[in-house]
């Protein structure tokens, strides 16, 4: 039997090898359930990410390239029915222009990065998205740096709003951030104006939730909520966003506070690892 | 080559690609947070075009890459495409009709059901969403994609993967 999976096995063998796979899935869900992050079940899943790593930079490629090729299809289409130099002359000027354009928004987030490492006075290392998850459950993305340039597991990630979400796997050059917004998020946080604690947790539905807050604390919106570092899972004092909703009132055990997020998966393209942790705390509670 | 060599080298091939896909394009092509599922799709749609000859192996491998790919518990698509395979193909050996509605049919209906059980096999492994959210922001609109990526495989799958259909005694041959 082995890797044929055609016709040459007689029914019995087909029907016992069907239950034999179905109690196999079954006690590999099991293990992986009961074992920890560094059970071996999770170490080959790891290793799978790490080496289609390769395949991810490719699909941000992709990606990136499929709006150019879509330019770059009706630009040919327009020179074969004109063959004006002129036309030739102003494709390469457009396309020169998007460059421009694209270059001009890298140098902004970038920017933004760096105010946000000066604001915070953190040390850390910069990194480009290369690719997103392939299971649409998980809110994850992988950079292109890893335990080479110095990124660990845990390590708070943040884009040029505030934080993202935290290192939860790493390859010698790569790493996978697990963002906030993904349902298994949960991050230690405080309302900045009136220092009540609670969890931020992200959601199926993309939106961020800020939970275990006291029910007699006022909360209005635009509040800034920040991560409290307890716990040691975030570097303390970095901005979450900000109170966008507050379904419910005072009083009201079951209320529902909505906060912003700073990115998601689909449009995070430059991070910045903070990997020293210390300095962060020092600026922790300042914003 | 025989049928028989030409649907398992399809096959393999098809396989190969649905792979390819699901690392490279699924996650640059995420509609709202939907993703499609190639590899589920294809095990679907080869389970459908050829009942009798793909057997649960290839479910349960194209599953487990799944599983490696993402982070969700090793097993669960494996085990859930292993079922829904050998559903579908029963499915089709018992309502087949020669219209191309039954095995369309029986596509959408394993899609949207693997789909649900993996939200729920999720849920019960530890993930934070209401049955709700996960039907509505995950398994609803994924099922949607998925069925769109194996109604685009399925023509491509019976060019290739199909196996010749033997000629009746007295058919009419053309000359």
């Amino acid at each position: 039997m082995a890797l044929n999976f055609q016709n040459s096995e007689t029914l019995p063998v087909r029907r016992v090898l069907l239950v034999v796979l179905l109690v196999a899935s079954l006690a590999m869900v099991t293990v992986y359930a009961r074992e920890g992050e560094d059970g071996p079940l999770h170490a080959v899943q790891n290793a799978v990410g790490a080496a289609v790593s390769p395949l991810k930079f490719a699909g941000a490629s992709v990606a990136a390239g499929a709006g150019a090729a879509g330019e770059g299809l009706r630009d040919a289409a327009a020179d074969e029915s004109t063959l004006s130099a002129l036309r030739e002359r102003n494709a390469e000027l457009t396309e020169q222009l998007a460059q421009d354009e694209e270059l001009r928004q890298e140098n902004e987030r970038l920017r933004g990065l760096l105010e946000l490492k000066d604001t915070y006075a953190l040390d850390g290392v910069a990194a480009r998205v290369i690719g997103r998850s392939a299971n649409a459950y998980s809110q994850t993305v992988t950079i292109d740096a890893g335990e080479a340039a110095g990124v660990d597991t845990g390590l708070t990630v943040m884009g040029a709003g505030g934080v993202v979400g935290q290192v939860i796997a790493t390859t010698q050059n790569t790493a996978t951030v697990r963002l906030l917004t993904d349902p298994s998020s949960g991050a230690a946080a405080l309302i900045q104006s009136s220092r009540a604690e609670g969890v931020v947790r992200g959601s199926l539905d993309g939106l961020l939730y800020l939970e275990n807050i006291d029910a007699d604390v006022v909360v209005n919106v635009d509040d800034l909520v920040v991560t409290s570092g307890l716990g040691g899972s975030y570097t303390r004092g970095l901005l979450i966003g900000r109170v966008v909703k507050v379904e419910g009132s005072v009083g009201d055990a079951t209320r529902r506070i909505v906060v912003s997020p700073n990115g998601t998966a689909d449009v995070l393209e430059e991070v910045l690892v903070v990997t020293n942790a210390a300095a962060g705390e020092a600026a922790g509670g300042t914003q | 080559m025989t049928d028989g060599g030409r649907g398992f080298a399809a096959t393999l091939v098809g396989a190969a690609l649905a792979v390819a896909l699901q690392c490279v394009v699924a996650p640059n092509i995420a509609l709202a947070s939907a993703m499609p599922n190639f590899l589920a799709a294809f095990a679907l749609v080869a389970a459908v075009v050829r009942p009798e000859a793909t057997g649960p192996v290839l479910a349960f491998a194209l599953g487990l890459v799944f599983d490696l790919l993402g982070a969700g518990p090793v097993g669960a698509m494996a085990f859930l495409l292993v079922l829904a395979t050998f559903l579908a193909s029963r499915a089709f050996f018992a309502l087949d009709n020669d219209t191309l509605f039954i095995p369309v049919a029986i596509l959408l209906c394993s899609m949207l059901l693997v789909e649900l059980f993996y939200a729920v096999f999720l849920m019960g492994t530890g993930l934070a969403a209401s049955p709700l959210d996960a039907f509505l922001y995950r398994a609803l609109p994924c099922a949607l994609y998925d069925c769109v990526a194996a109604l685009v495989m399925f023509p491509v799958a019976l060019r290739f993967m199909a196996p010749a259909k033997p000629r009746q005694p007295g058919s009419p041959r053309l000359r």
